[in-house]
Order: structure tokens, then C-alpha cells, then sequence
């Protein structure tokens, strides 16, 4: 690891205050990535702000149609949290996949959209159940905040306060992990809103989260697996590395859709 | 680089110190405490021999800051064992063979007590799904799930006499 | 009687307490600087700049050295002390690795160019950072396959060829005639991929020189102590007897911790250019990178049958890759452990095999766990699995037809090799019995008629166990002597320290050579201590590998112990006034036979040691050293018998269960030989399924550099184990023991790709290389359909 300050502010404003006083100021949620990326000194920065302190930030609260997660909350604590698993079980199950028991003691939702790792798991969940991202200054829509490999649409000192999920009347969700880290090699979360809008999003297979748009035509017609029938997945784009080639990855696209959906059709 | 001031509890000891923030809980809790009983066996948190418990939680200790351990309760594998012997979960470990060249061990037992803490009677698939976030090269795994469905029992027989 | 007892194991309690000693956990007086190592991002470039100015200047930076600075030194390298043989017998093209590059040549990634020491490890880190390196690029070779080409890159240009030499086994005319006049021949690619063992300590080392006595100490995560002495004279000419070699508790060897690695020697020399102590603990990145990897062969084979499904003949052509240079054990396998074992179980009147060894710029090749057998079964196999299926024979029966029966044993193979016992048909039954293969085959076809994807895989072989004597082992290339050492140490007060020149990373000696010899010395278990892994405490010692432990360590143990009887027989003879040969010894004490006349053995220990009333002949003192050279090496085999689900979707393999015989003659700790097998055959199915040290093959970049991406088996990923055995006694050694420790990893490969082949047969799939990972699954059979359209 590189040399740094650690900043362990109280409130969000602190956090604020510190990072803006900061030339290259570095937030830590849960680490799980950061740390070892600074091990590896392939991240670095002057000072390292740890949210860790700022209880506010953590929290899960059901609302009018919604679930609000705070940046904080741990996968541990949306996994088990009765709230998610009433009103959208297949989020729950998304936080659960993640990591290993370890990891998800301590990574939070905040830390990996915004460390916006291609094969991270909540950023399928974000896009897939349509939700919104709160900062200290502003709402962002899921469409809107992944904007790339590692790279989000949060401003200079901008800070990810919590994210809005619009609880929608089903939602499924399938992963297929690397033999190695676990991470996704492809993920799919898909929901189904109350007015019929599907929305299905896939992660690991390109540099950041996307929707697939035929298939969520598809399924507002009719929410099915059989519906996905037919659809061509095209490997143009596609991430390649050891576990899977584009085509491979293609052809997984449309497993994990089709197993998306008959998850959230036995929920 | 200053260095920061943390204080925080370890296996019921307070611990106060002066730590160049770089530090992570695992080279602290090794170099600093000279608790060796935690290992280092990957650099991408994948292999957990470094699992400690954080607040009664395990938690993989290359992959925390030790100045992020303020007012925090860390256990370490050397922290478990009674005055009367070792803990149930230890000695199933060494009844069931659960360890070889007992490296990965300390994080295997510290993850198999939390397994008990939190399922009632693990089976088999239980345990090796709990067990994702820990490696084991020497065993292939066999003796570990046994010994820990036989601690998890072990540790609710001691809680239930008494 | 100890042996033949689950005894649970005395080294448990310090490691679950959290109180092992790993040579990261070492404390001196002086404090212990840290080194950290600049290495190449390439796999083959010439060094044309080294400046290491800012570097040196960093603050807490005790030094910097480099290649030039070696050299200076007049340091050398380690020798091989299993070097190369042609087919002449001679020794041919070799190129060890050198602990730091010293000729401006990188031959693979991760080679070391300089070396930096300093205070601390952060420290340490930021100046090996500010070292300054130009590398000229080359274009490099890392497909095994390719090696040969004439347009690859040279690694040694000065061989002019990448091939490091050719061997050739068995009986060439009469396979060529056998496959000529075969009913049915078998033909398939079978390369075996590279992996590295991954112990769960990364390797590390300390070293220390004290100047006053001019004594040298290191540290080592090493499997064979005594043997890296000798490596220290030929890399920093230090006499073995100045070196103190200490491998405290070691997490896991495997085969891999054998060798005298760059970083073991440059820590030494950091130490004593520092005149402080410094250690080096390798990240799991530098390990999968630098941790010498394994198998690596590209292998032809074809193999004929009758009309019966009886082999005829088999014939294997293999590249075998050595990597960017020659580990010290590399040839072990291509001379000795690979072509011995290629009749597996099976009576083949007619094998030959050709092996080329070639150079590639990867990381050096050298053994690990099976270290050649793990190849040599899964080749053999993967051609009678295609044979039977192709010939529509059960693979079971026809395994069966071919078994060597148990009245042809000793059985010699047509490679020469003579396997003492062993009786395979009855492994083949109790291994149907286990895993009761008719019903598996009916829910087989149940499954097929439904989609699902279920295969049953299938292997039979023999091992090379225990390396000895040291005559054959040195007739198969071996410059160390395949013996091994013990002495029993019996003190005034009857109590015992055994010290034994093997080293146990996990295989549990503290126990199983308590057992042994608390037996042979009739006394409590609880009343021994062992003592391995310090050249200065232990006489002699050729370490912990292939299996060979028990059947000479152990042998030496029991041997040793004899002795100590047998004096200690004299002595107490002399002082109850009796014959020695009238004395029994158990539970501590001689007995006069048939009288009730005792004299306990620690008053023997104590009048051996402080009586001047003794036999005149008889010298005082009870302590006995033991050098066993066994009589033969020792031939464990097995069956194994698997079943595989794959996911027609995801083509991701599950598999459902595995069961294992073994034949590995006398067992001294039931529970211990079993924990061999379990771990042994997840790194044997970590191989089928998913390990592979991956190269780039344009830019020969290294892609599986860290736990990301190098995926070893989790809990999750294998299941519980059924296992069985069925023996016979080993004939080279007095206790009928054979090896135990390598037999899952060596047959788990072959069973496993067996089953995946089994379970896609019907889609047109007849070979996938290993590692079957979901995507290579997928590949093959969109090929089959492809191919059938």
C-alpha cells in the first residue's frame, strides 16, 4: 500500500468537509475491494475518508412502495433483513451470493456500486429492479449512474447516500459464478413492475451493467421462460478472459435470463 | 506517514496503540500482538486464514485497516479456548482430523464456531456453502465439514448443561 | 498395539490453538529486516538497464542488489539433484535457474533482477518499486504444444533447439505390431495441463549469519532440509556442515516445497551483504507465479484392441514442458515417475512411449504431488475410456478384461518397472460393490431418457512410491540417495526422542512415527517426542515426497528402535541374570518368560547411561541411528469410481460422488491414511475441473496470477468421499507399509474426465482438455453438433 491520511469522520458533513479538503481524497465503505486493490498498489490516494463511523449511513427502511438501503448496510444485513425478503426476496437472494460470509459481514451496497466492478453483483440489482441512487446532492436513476468500467456517474466529492428500490411485483435472480473468485461470469436480476414494465439487466458480461431490451420486450408481453425462446444473444462486446469467451458468455446471457425469470416466477 | 491512534479489545484485552494507518488488522494483530495464530494465505481475501470475529461476526482481518478497529471487540483463534481446554469446536477439529498441515486451520475454526452460532444443526451442504469465503488445501475438505457438524453439536451440548 | 489405530494426532493442539510455528512467525534477538523483489513483467526480454541510485537512497533501505552483483559475489546456482539424461545416459542441455538473472536474459515472467532489503516491509516495497529496469521485449513461447515449431522463439539459443532431450521407454517393434494388427484402435490428444500446488502457506524464508561463529541459519518452508544444504554449496559455496537448515511447521508441501527457490538463496545472501537477519514471506500472487508449476505434457496416444476389448498394445509421443529452466527435481518425472507408470493396472504386453522435454518461457516445471503418475494414468486412461466406448463395451468390463490378475504378481511391465503385490481384481469388485455400479448405469440411462447429463467415470493404477533403494533411483537418474534416517534416542530416565530425517507438512509423523515406535520399543506413546526438520539436530535426512515417508523414514524409526531393543535386551539380560533372548518387553518393562521377574525399562535406561555394571563388550549408552535403504520401492494402487452431473445449460459439472480403494499394504493410522486420500483427490479434481496456470499465448503474459483466477476447489465444490481399501503387503520393507500419500491426486484426474466424457458421449464428445471448466464444455459440444451436422 501506498502512503495515505485516514480520515474517520462522524457525519456525513464531516465526510463531506474532509473529502472536499482532500486534493485526492478516497471514500471506504466496506473495503472488500479497495483494501486489496491497495494492497496491490494498483489504487492509491492522500486520503482515506472510512464511512465506517457514520451510523446514519446504514439502515434498511420499507417505505410507500419502496425499500430504501442506506450506503452502509452491509450484504449481511440485506440478505437477512425481513423487510427485503418480504418485498423483494429476489434482492435479498442477490445480497446472499455475494462474496462469501466473510465479505458480506462487511461490504456494503454504497461501496460496490461505486466501485462499479464489471462482475459486482448489486449493480444488476440496481438496474434490474429500477432503482434510484440518493447522493448528498441529488437522485440518480440506476440507467443513468453506471456509466463504465469502474466508472460511475458520481461527481468529484460526491458521496452515495443510500439507494430507492421501487418494490415491483416479481423479480428473479440467477448468477453463475467463477470457479475462482465467485465473482459473476454472468448475473441477471429481472422485475417485473405492477403496470407490466419488465426490466432485466445482465452483469459481468461487458465493462459495466446493461439491459437487454428485446428480452424485456419480450417478457411484458409474456412473463415466461418460454418468451426468451428465440432470442439471439449476440457476443459482439463481450468480455473474454480465461472462465468464459464471448460466445460462452453470450450463451449464458440467455441461461441466466431464463433462470431469472423462473426465480421470479417461484417467488 | 503520521501514525493513528487506535484502541479497540482483543480476545477481552483492551489494546491501545499508534499504527501507521497501511496496517492491516492481520500484520497488527501478528507483528504488533505477536498473536501468529492468524495466517496470510492469499492477497485477494479469498482463502480466509485470516478470519478473526469483528463484533462477534467473522470478518477477514488482510482485508481491514487496524485503525478501523476503534472501540471494536476483535477474537483470534487464540482467544477460544477455556481455562478447562480447548473449545468444542477445537477439539473436533482434532477429533475428526479436521486439519493437516494446520494452516487454514485457525480460519476454518473460527468460521465453523460461527457456523454453529448461526444454524441450529448445519448438514453437509450447509457447512460447505458457509464455508465459500475458506480455503483448504490438505484435507479436500472431507474431515472439516465433519468436524464441524460435530463442534456445531458439541457447542449446543455445552450450552445446554450449562 | 499402536499401528493399525486411529490415534488422533499430537501436532493438533499447538496449530488449533493458534500456536504453530511457520517461519512467518519466527522472533530473533536482532530484528528481521524484509526483502522485496523486483521481477519481470515479461516472459522473455533482454535486461539492457538496471539503475538501482534511488532506489538505495530510500529511506530504511539496507540494500539493493542485483545480477551483477551475484556474479561479483562469485555466487553460482543450485545444481539438479535429479539432472537430465538423454537416451544415451548422458546429461543434456541443461539450464538451471538462476536464483537472480545474471546473463541480462528474462526467460519467463516474475524472474528476479534485483533484490531490495530494507527495515520494513512498506519500505521495503516502495524502493523495489523505485528500481529502474529496461527491458528489450522478445517474443516469447509458452505453448507446450508449439514448443518444437521452427518458428518458436529459443529460450536458450545457445542449445539451437528448445528440446531438452528425448527419451524413450518400452518395447517399440512390438507396439508398432500390436497396433498394426489390432481389431480396434484408439486414438486421442490428451495434453495435461499445468498447475501448481497452492499450499496454503505461501513459501517463505528467514535467513541469519553469525559473523562471531561463522555459522549460517535459514529458515525454509521446505520439505527436505538436508537437502537444501546442499543446494547452499553450489549457490553461495556455503560447506554443509556451516549451514543450520531449520523447516519448522511448513503450511503444506506437496511436492513443491523440494526446492531451492531464488528467494531461498537471496534472503541468505541479503543477510549476510546486511549482517542482519532477513525474511521474505511470498504474497500468493508472487507464489502462483514463482511456486514452481506441474505437469504440462502434450501427449498422443494410441492404443490397440482385440475383438474381446483386450489391450494389445499402447503408444504414447509426449512434449513435456520444462518451463524456462531446469528445476533441480524437474527430471525426476520425465526419467523416473512418468513412463514406469503407464501400464496403470493393466496386463499390456506391449508399451512404448517417447518423451521430449522442451524448454518454454513459462515458470519452471518440477514435481508435485504425483509428479508424473497423475499424467501417465490420466493418458492411459483416457484411451481405454474411448476404447470401450467406441468399441460399445462397458468401461467397467472392459477394464475388468484387462486387470492384471493377482497370480501374475510380482507382475513386470512391459516398461521394466516389477510391481512387488497387489491384486486389482479385487479392487475392481469392492469398487463396484461401493459404489453399485449396475444401479448407477440404470439411472444413467433413467437420466438420458430425461436430458440430464450423468456420467461415470473410471480409473485403475498402480503408483511408484516410496523412491528407494538408493541403487535403482540413482540407475533412474537420482544424485541424492533415496534412503532415509532415524535415530532413537532413549534418555536416563527411559523416556524417548526420535529424530527422523522426513519432514511432515501436514502428514501428522508426530503420531505415526510415535506409533511405530512405541511399538517396537513396547512402551507409551506419550512417552516419545519427535524431533525433524533441523540439519543441526537430525543426522541425516532426504525428506518428505513421493510417498516415501513411511517405507523409509519410518523403516528407519522401526529399525532404529529394534536396535535400542536389542541392546537395551543385553544390558537388562546382564542385570536379571538371563538370557537376552528370555526377555520380552512390553508396557515399559522386561519380562523373564514364564517367571513373573521384571525390571522396568527405564531402570535399564538409567544403568545404560550411569552403571558401570554392564556387559564388557556392550558400550554405554541407548541410542541408535538407522540409515534404511529399502529394498524396493513400494507399488500402492487403486481404483476409482466417480459420477458427474453436467447442467445442459450452463454445462457446469457437479460431481455427485466419488469413491476410492486403495491398496497401500500395512496402515498405521487409518484415520490419517484417509485425510491422505481425501486431500489428495481434491487436488487431483481441481486439476480435471478447473486449475490451470494460464499463459497468454501471444504475449506469454501469466493470467492466472492470483486466487481471482487460479481457482482451487472450495468446500462447496466436492463432495464427502466413499472410501474402501483392499490389501496386500508391501515386499520391500519389514512392516508391509506402502505409500499412501499421492494415490487420489494421481487417480482423480482420469476418473473425473472419464465420467465428463461418459456423460457426452451420446452428444459426440470424445476428448475436452482439462480443466473441463463450464466454458470448455459448452465449446466441445457445440463443436460435436457442429460436426454432426
Amino acid at each position: 500500500m501506498y502512503p495515505f491520511t485516514y480520515h474517520r469522520p462522524s457525519s456525513l458533513d464531516d465526510a463531506k468537509a474532509r473529502l472536499a479538503a482532500s486534493e485526492d481524497g478516497r471514500l471506504l465503505a466496506g473495503g472488500m475491494s479497495l483494501l486489496p486493490t491497495m494492497r496491490f498498489r494498483l489504487a492509491s490516494c492522500a486520503d482515506l475518508v472510512d464511512l465506517n463511523g457514520i451510523e446514519a449511513l446504514a439502515g434498511i427502511e420499507r417505505g410507500d412502495g419502496h425499500v430504501r438501503v442506506g450506503a452502509m448496510t452491509r450484504h449481511a444485513a440485506v440478505a437477512g433483513s425481513a423487510e427485503v425478503r418480504e418485498a423483494i426476496p429476489a434482492l435479498a437472494a442477490l445480497a446472499g451470493s455475494i462474496g462469501d460470509v466473510q465479505v458480506r459481514n462487511r461490504g456494503t451496497i454504497g461501496g460496490s456500486i461505486c466501485f462499479a466492478d464489471p462482475a459486482a453483483d448489486y449493480p444488476a440489482g440496481l438496474l434490474g429492479l429500477d432503482a434510484t441512487i440518493n447522493t448528498d446532492r441529488r437522485a440518480i436513476g440506476a440507467d443513468d449512474f453506471f456509466t463504465g468500467l469502474y466508472e460511475t456517474a458520481l461527481e468529484e466529492g460526491e458521496i452515495a447516500v443510500s439507494v430507492e428500490f421501487a418494490i415491483p411485483e416479481r423479480a428473479g435472480w440467477a448468477k453463475f459464478g467463477n470457479q475462482a473468485s465467485r465473482f459473476a461470469v454472468v448475473a441477471v436480476m429481472v422485475s417485473q413492475a405492477a403496470g407490466g414494465a419488465v426490466r432485466l439487466a445482465v452483469t459481468g458480461a461487458r465493462t459495466h451493467v446493461f439491459r437487454v431490451t428485446e428480452m424485456e420486450q419480450a417478457l411484458a408481453a409474456n412473463f415466461s421462460e418460454e418468451a426468451l425462446d428465440g432470442i439471439p444473444v449476440s457476443s459482439e462486446g463481450l468480455n473474454e478472459d480465461l472462465h468464459a469467451d464471448r460466445d460462452y458468455r453470450a450463451h449464458l446471457i440467455g441461461v441466466m435470463a431464463r433462470r431469472a425469470v423462473r426465480d421470479a416466477l417461484a417467488r | 506517514m503520521d501514525g493513528v491512534s487506535v484502541n479497540f479489545t482483543v480476545n477481552g484485552r483492551e489494546v491501545t496503540a499508534t499504527v501507521d494507518p497501511r496496517t492491516l488488522l492481520v500484520h497488527f494483530l501478528r507483528e504488533h500482538l505477536k498473536l501468529t495464530g492468524t495466517h496470510i494465505g492469499c492477497d485477494t481475501s479469498q482463502c480466509g486464514a485470516c478470519t478473526v470475529h469483528l463484533d462477534g461476526k467473522p470478518a477477514k482481518s488482510c482485508a481491514l485497516l487496524a485503525v478501523q478497529l476503534e472501540g471494536a471487540e476483535v477474537t483470534t483463534i487464540e482467544g477460544i479456548a477455556g481455562p478447562d481446554g480447548m473449545h468444542p469446536m477445537q477439539a473436533a477439529f482434532k477429533e475428526h482430523h479436521g486439519l493437516q498441515c494446520g494452516f487454514c486451520t485457525p480460519g476454518m475454526v473460527m468460521m465453523g464456531i460461527d457456523i454453529a452460532n448461526r444454524h441450529e444443526a448445519p448438514d453437509e451442504a450447509t457447512i460447505r456453502s458457509e464455508l465459500e469465503g475458506n480455503l483448504c488445501r490438505c484435507t479436500g475438505y472431507h474431515n472439516i465439514v465433519a468436524s464441524i457438524a460435530a463442534g456445531a453439536s458439541a457447542s449446543r451440548r455445552r450450552e445446554a448443561s450449562g | 498395539m499402536y499401528v493399525g489405530q486411529a490415534i488422533r494426532r499430537r501436532e493438533d493442539e499447538r496449530f488449533l490453538r493458534g500456536r504453530g510455528r511457520f517461519v512467518e512467525d519466527i522472533t530473533l534477538d536482532q530484528p528481521i529486516a524484509h526483502a522485496a523483489f523486483v521481477r519481470s513483467p515479461h516472459a522473455h526480454a533482454a535486461v539492457t538497464r538496471v539503475d538501482t541510485a534511488q532506489a538505495a537512497a530510500m529511506p530504511g533501505v539496507l540494500a539493493v542488489l542485483t545480477g551483477a552483483d551475484w556474479t561479483a559475489a562469485g555466487h553460482g546456482e543450485a545444481e539438479g539433484v535429479w539432472p537430465v539424461k538423454d537416451m544415451s545416459g548422458a546429461e543434456s542441455r541443461t539450464a538451471y535457474r538462476p536464483l537472480i538473472c545474471v546473463d541480462g536474459v528474462i526467460r519467463c515472467v516474475g524472474e528476479i533482477v534485483a533484490m531490495v532489503v530494507a527495515e520494513d516491509r512498506h519500505q521495503a516495497l516502495d524502493a523495489a518499486e523505485a528500481v529502474e529496469v529496461t527491458y528489450e521485449e522478445k517474443p516469447a513461447n509458452t505453448v507446450t504444444a508449439r514448443a518444437l515449431d521452427p518458428d518458436t522463439p529459443l529460450v536458450h539459443p545457445g542449445f539451437g533447439t528448445n528440446e531438452v532431450m528425448v527419451t524413450e521407454h518400452g518395447l517399440k517393434a512390438e507396439t508398432e505390431a500390436a497396433l498394426a494388427n489390432a481389431h480396434h484402435v484408439t486414438e486421442v490428444v490428451v495434453p495435461t495441463n499445468r498447475v501448481t500446488a497452492a499450499s496454503m502457506e505461501p513459501r517463505a524464508y528467514l535467513g541469519h549469519y553469525d559473523r562471531v561463529n561463522d555459522r549460517y541459519t535459514v529458515w525454509t518452508t521446505n520439505q527436505a532440509p538436508h537437502i537444501v544444504r546442499r543446494y547452499f554449496t553450489k549457490s553461495l559455496h556455503i560447506p554443509e556442515h556451516k549451514l543450520r537448515v531449520i523447516a519448522p511447521d511448513v503450511g503444506g508441501g506437496f511436492g513443491m516445497k523440494l526446492y531451492h527457490y531464488p528467494e531461498e538463496g537471496l534472503v541468505l545472501w541479503g543477510a549476510i551483504v546486511c549482517d542482519r537477519p532477513v525474511r521474505w514471506v511470498g504474497t500468493r500472487s508472487e507464489c502462483l507465479l514463482g511456486d514452481t508449476h506441474a505437469r504440462d505434457h502434450y501427449t498422443v496416444g494410441r492404443m490397440g484392441f482385440d475383438e474381446n476389448g483386450k489391450i494389445l498394445g499402447v503408444k504414447f509421443e509426449t512434449l513435456a514442458a520444462f518451463g524456462a529452466y531446469e528445476s533441480q527435481w524437474q527430471a525426476s518425472i520425465t526419467n523416473a515417475y512418468h513412463f514406469t507408470m503407464l501400464s496403470c493396472a493393466y496386463d499390456i504386453p506391449a508399451i512404448h512411449t517417447t518423451v521430449r522435454a522442451v524448454y518454454t518461457n513459462a515458470t519452471p516445471v518440477d514435481a508435485y504431488r504425483g509428479a508424473g503418475r497423475p499424467e501417465a494414468v490420466y493418458q492411459v486412461e483416457r484411451m481405454i475410456e474411448n476404447g470401450a466406448q467406441e468399441m460399445g463395451i462397458d468401461p467397467l468390463e472392459l477394464r475388468a478384461r484387462n486387470l492384471i490378475p493377482p497370480e501374475k504378481f510380482p507382475y513386470q511391465t512391459a516398461l521394466g518397472i516389477s510391481y512387488d503385490s497387489g491384486d486389482p481384481p479385487a479392487l475392481m469388485e469392492k469398487t463396484k460393490a461401493l459404489a453399485d455400479y449396475d444401479a448407477l448405469r440404470d439411472e444413467q440411462a433413467k437420466l438420458r431418457a430425461e436430458g440430464q447429463w450423468m456420467g461415470i467415470g473410471i480409473s485403475a493404477f498402480f503408483d511408484m512410491a516410496g523412491a528407494g533403494p538408493v541403487k535403482m533411483m540413482n540407475d533412474l537418474g537420482a544424485k541424492v540417495g533415496c534412503y532415509d534416517v532415524a535415530s532413537v534416542r532413549v534418555h536416563p530416565d527411559g523416556r524417548i526422542t526420535v529424530f527422523a530425517g522426513s519432514h511432515s507438512h501436514g502428514q501428522g509423523h508426530e503420531t505415526t512415527w510415535s506409533q511405530i515406535a512405541a511399538d517396537r520399543l513396547g512402551c507409551d506413546i506419550d512417552h516419545i517426542d519427535l524431533v525433524e526438520g533441523d540439519t543441526d539436530r537430525v543426522p541425516m535426512g532426504i525428506g518428505t515426497w513421493g510417498s516415501r515417508s513411511l517405507s523409509t523414514a519410518g523403516m528407519a524409526v522401526y529399525t532404529a528402535a529394534d536396535r535400542v531393543v536389542a541392546k537395551a535386551k543385553r544390558l537388562a539380560a546382564h542385570m536379571m541374570e538371563c538370557a537376552p533372548e528370555d526377555l520380552d518387553l512390553a508396557d515399559g518393562e522386561f519380562t523373564v518368560k514364564g517367571t513373573d521377574r521384571k525390571l522396568s525399562f527405564a531402570a535399564v535406561a538409567n544403568a545404560s547411561y550411569h552403571s558401570g555394571d554392564r556387559p564388557p563388550d556392550l558400550e554405554i549408552g541407548l541410542e541408535e541411528t538407522s540409515f534404511f535403504d529399502p529394498a524396493d520401492c513400494t507399488y500402492p494402487s487403486a481404483i476409482h469410481l466417480c459420477v458427474v452431473m453436467v447442467d445442459p445449460e450452463t454445462c457446469a459439472v457437479t460431481l455427485r460422488n466419488y469413491w476410492a480403494v486403495d491398496d497401500v499394504g500395512t496402515v498405521i493410522n487409518p484415520m490419517v491414511l484417509h485425510g491422505q486420500v481425501h486431500g489428495g483427490l481434491v487436488q487431483g479434481i481441481g486439476q480435471a475441473l478447473m486449475e490451470e496456470c494460464a499463459y497468454d499465448a501471444e504475449s506469454g503474459q501469466y493470467l492466472s496470477g492470483t486466487f481471482m483466477d487460479y481457482a482451487i476447489p472450495h468446500a462447496e465444490d466436492v463432495p464427502s468421499f466413499g472410501l474402501d481399501a483392499h490389501f496386500t503387503r508391501a515386499l520391500g520393507n519389514p512392516l508391509g507399509a506402502k505409500g499412501a500419500g499421492e494415490s487420489g491426486t494421481i487417480g482423480a484426474p482420469a476418473c473425473i474426465c472419464n465420467g465428463v466424457t461418459d456423460a457426452l458421449w451420446h452428444l459426440g464428445v470424445r476428448q475436452i482438455t482439462q480443466p473441463m471448466t463450464p466454458r470448455k464444455i459448452w465449446r466441445a459440444i457445440e463443436d460435436a453438433k457442429r460436426a454432426s451436422h
